[in-house]
């Protein structure tokens, strides 16, 4: 039989499903995080892409169709949208565009394009922290400011994104964490899924 | 006491309201005029339980940020700048809590009504419903993992791997047979017909409804015009 591209009803609630998951995940990892200035600002993505990891293979390799990154990258968007970073909607859908284009040929059944694809939004998912801090650090700024906080204060909390140095340390941190998610994931769907016939 | 639910036009035109407002405001502390809004439109409702929980989050904000606006306090573990994130998006939080919890039901007929494509409707269905299934299957995950002894805090400092694993991959499959399960629901209940739909929940927009509509808007243009607008 023909395989289609069209999305089933099956393929659009698994891919809801699991992008709320991987949501929930982003969102509870950012929030136990925030325990700690050093762990929210510079470990926290790399922790994150990495647990995520394996519920993206998975969401890719089940709905095993295209489209389906973007359409994990928009609703990732529209949460940012709802928090006030409308910026990170069109920023988003562009990375997912870019995962789309690395999977584009079947990447759903070959472990390395979905490695490549995780990597690069991994090393991408930075401007979550990265993009308000460099586009709106004015706003930011005064917002601290007229709530009372020293200059001193913010300067402090900023430098990790102003050293070039913690740049740098960042964003190969959370790329390796994607990485080494992607190879763990591998495992964990052939150890499982594959094995209980799901996939 | 039964709570009598705004229409859903009138929440979604709430949360819009509310993202514009905190997205484009220069004044971040003064968000607090949308949250009183947003209290005020769950009293109307009698959504007592939402409100209770989000009040006493909102006043240990309150709190906390006069505590470091007043007496300079630098927390250890919960950095100021968190503070006052959480502190700008709670007018998101509380309307968008309520328009969540609405009954699925009212949530896919005016959806439906507005012509909005199935598979959007299905997505937004399937992820508002997505809290209270997954927090019983985590209590399931956690209670056979205790029946195991795998939830000891040696065994979980020890075996953070490990650990992660058996949390993560019941969830999963879990995910997917719920996924599959509700499938078969939707589309035995006629998701792929193409025909227009009805639906028993049609509710139309009534008076209260209207000045709503106007409050919000009013609120938030003044809440606007008062902070300040950055572009």
């Amino acid at each position: 039989m023909k395989k289609t591209n069209k999305w089933s009803v099956r393929d659009v609630i698994t891919t809801a499903l699991l992008t709320t998951l991987l949501v929930v995940i982003q969102l509870a990892v950012n929030m136990i995080c925030m325990v700690n200035d050093f762990v929210s600002m510079v470990l926290s993505v790399g922790i994150t892409m990495f647990l995520c990891a394996p519920v993206y293979f998975l969401m890719v390799s089940r709905v095993h169709k295209r489209f389906v990154t973007l359409a994990y990258m928009t609703i990732l968007g529209f949460i940012f949208l709802a928090m006030g970073n409308w910026y990170l909607l069109p920023y988003y859908m562009a990375v997912g565009v870019i995962c789309e284009i690395i999977l584009w040929n079947n990447g759903w059944e070959s472990k390395k394009k979905l490695t490549a694809a995780w990597t690069i939004s991994s090393l991408l998912y930075n401007g979550v922290n990265l993009l308000p801090l460099w586009f709106f650090r004015d706003t930011y700024e005064s917002f601290a400011l007229s709530a009372g906080m020293e200059q001193s204060y913010i300067d402090s909390f900023v430098r990790y994104y102003s050293s070039s140095v913690w740049l740098v340390f960042i964003i190969l941190f959370t790329t390796i964490c994607g990485f080494a998610g992607s190879l763990v994931s591998g495992k964990l769907i052939q150890k499982h899924f594959k094995k209980a016939g799901v996939l | 006491m039964q709570r009598t639910d705004a229409a859903i036009s009138v929440k979604l035109w709430a949360l819009v309201c509310t993202i514009m407002g905190i997205s484009l405001t220069s004044n971040m502390v003064l968000t607090c005029v949308l949250a009183m809004c947003g209290f005020t439109f769950l009293a109307v409702q009698r959504n007592f339980r939402l409100l209770r929980g989000f009040g006493v989050f909102y006043l240990i904000l309150a709190i906390l940020l006069c505590l470091i606006r007043f007496y300079g306090l630098h927390m250890m573990v919960f950095s100021e700048f968190h503070v006052l994130m959480f502190w700008n998006l709670s007018p998101v939080f509380i309307v968008g809590w309520d328009l969540i919890t609405t009954p699925p039901g009212e949530l896919a007929a005016f959806l439906s009504y507005i012509h909005t494509p199935t598979p959007i409707i299905l997505g937004v269905l399937v992820m508002f419903r997505f809290f209270p299934t997954m927090r019983a299957e985590l209590k399931c995950v956690w209670q056979s993992m205790r029946n195991r002894g795998l939830t000891s805090p040696s065994q979980l400092l020890c075996h953070p791997a490990v650990s992660c694993e058996y949390v993560l991959i019941p969830i999963l499959l879990r995910c997917l047979q719920i996924a599959d399960q509700l499938s078969v629901s939707a589309v035995a209940r006629g998701a792929e017909n193409p025909a227009k739909r009805g639906s028993y929940y049609s509710r139309k927009i009534n008076f209260s409804d209207s000045v709503w509509f106007v409050v919000w808007s009013s609120v938030t243009a003044l809440f606007l015009v008062l902070g300040g607008v950055r572009l």
